[in-house]
């Protein structure tokens, strides 16, 4: 369970989050809805311990990620897949997935790299598995970032904008196997700005604005005119998202 | 004018023994400044403001001060304190110090041109401070400095020719008395030219190729 209780952060003078409560369980696809600037991508940071709380808690399975030492327990726990993806460039597709397992899980290098490759396999990247990062396209190099994050068997997954430096095709590739992912059960948070994916895969849907959680709904309500949808800012953000 | 190299041969033995004394300096300072500008580095990116200041003087200092002056200061300086260190080891501390300096420099540079992204994907996937650094942050780092590096290292090397002025009998120093010998200062200064040029086009070779390596990735771009 994920749990995050009037979360606070602040860059300077602007509050980027202001009092967000959220609660993930396990087995739930949860999407943050928002325009830029909202605070989504902070509050996946904050998650994962990359930004400091400046109010508020947050526990990963009951770690607090504001207390070092379990920090460490929950970061083991979550896995997190970026924009930009962030591959380390000096290392291969492989090297990349297999770096956490054998230096923080203590895995032996032989199982680590037999499990590393059929993870790459199942994301249609058998054939790229030596392969660097600069030798990639972008899709490609965001299915590594996603088996880079699976490698380490988190129980929660935290997708930060994964699609949004892709071009549409490469888009449909990562979607297809974050749909699969969900299919499977693997608990996901997700920061996207994929609304008809976003409604396909989650089970949850929410909405920041301005640093505050506006609506926490269930899928079907969420997008029901008479749920989120009667939320004028909500019925906005939905329309223009669809134009563009 | 007659040239005549001929007559070196009987002292080309003690000139090699200088040659190899130049060797061994060079190899243990250009280890001992890359340690040591690793460390620099290091502190001058760190978080702590206390440290960061105090590597920056270490490398301010050393930066704007001619090295025959800390060698001096070392070597001639010390002992009246009653600290003695010989000549040798004073050369190889000498030469890491201010080496280190500009290394730091260097691997700083490579440091802060990491793209923030990748030590963060380090740091969620559980990686330790110590494993972000030596798997991620120096290796990546070393992509971009191993160049400007290996001008660093091989100023070092043409540098380490002013140990002669503290009594080390490396290949400058031979060259000097084999000079003052023969009174043959010509033929004598062109085999010396021609061994720096020698000694510091390998070292050359070495950083382009391991250029080559680090940056393998990218492959016809860097050669």
């Amino acid at each position: 369970m994920i749990k995050a209780q009037s979360v606070r952060k602040v860059f300077g003078s602007v509050t980027v989050l202001d009092g967000v409560d959220l609660t993930v369980a396990p087995g739930e696809v949860v999407s943050i809805l928002g325009s830029s600037g909202s605070g989504k991508s902070t509050l996946i940071r904050c998650i994962n311990g990359l930004e400091r709380l400046d109010g508020g808690s947050i526990t990963v399975d009951d770690f607090d990620v504001s207390k070092p030492r379990e920090l460490a327990e929950a970061r083991k726990r979550s896995g997190t897949v970026f924009q930009m993806f962030n591959l380390y460039p000096h290392m291969t597709a492989l090297q990349n997935v297999t770096l956490a397992p054998v230096e923080v899980l203590k895995r032996p290098k032989a199982e680590a790299e037999a499990e590393g490759r059929a993870l790459l396999a199942s994301v249609g990247l058998a054939d790229r598995a030596d392969a660097f990062p600069s030798q990639l396209s972008g899709g490609q190099r965001q299915r590594v970032g996603i088996c880079r994050a699976l490698a380490m068997k988190p129980r929660y997954l935290l997708l930060d904008e994964v699609t949004s430096a892709l071009d549409p095709e490469m888009t449909a590739d990562v979607l297809d196997i974050l749909a699969k992912l969900a299919k499977e059960g693997t608990t996901m948070v997700f920061v996207t700005h994929e609304i008809e994916f976003a409604r396909t895969i989650s089970s949850r849907v929410v909405f920041l604005e301005k640093g505050r959680l506006v609506v926490d709904l269930p899928t079907e309500q969420f997008f029901a005119a008479d749920g989120g949808l009667a939320n004028p800012r909500i019925a906005q953000f939905l329309s223009k998202m669809r134009k563009d | 004018m007659r040239i005549d190299l001929s007559l070196l041969v009987p002292y080309l033995p003690f000139m090699l023994e200088g040659a190899l004394l130049t060797a061994q300096v060079c190899v243990l300072a250009l280890l001992g400044s890359l340690i040591v500008g690793a460390l620099m580095a290091v502190a001058r990116t760190s978080a702590n403001s206390l440290l960061r200041r105090a590597a920056s003087i270490y490398a301010d200092l050393f930066r704007n001060v001619p090295f025959i002056v800390q060698l001096f200061f070392f070597y001639y300086g010390l002992p009246e304190i009653g600290i003695y260190i010989d000549a040798f080891t004073t050369g190889v501390v000498a030469l890491s110090i201010a080496g280190g300096a500009f290394t730091s420099d260097v691997i700083r540079s490579g440091i802060l041109a990491i793209e923030p992204g990748i030590i963060e994907a380090a740091q969620v996937s559980g990686l330790s401070k110590r494993k972000t650094f030596t798997k991620i942050v120096l290796p990546v780092a070393l992509r971009t400095s191993v160049r400007p590096m290996g001008s660093v290292f091989i100023n070092l090397i043409l540098t380490s020719s002013i140990l002669s002025t503290i009594t080390l009998n490396e290949l400058t120093g031979t060259a000097k008395i084999v000079a003052s010998d023969t009174f043959k200062p010509f033929e004598v200064y062109v085999v010396l030219l021609i061994a720096y040029a020698t000694l510091t086009y390998l070292v050359s070779l070495l950083i382009a190729a391991l250029h080559r390596r680090l940056n393998r990735d990218l492959g016809e771009a860097v050669r």
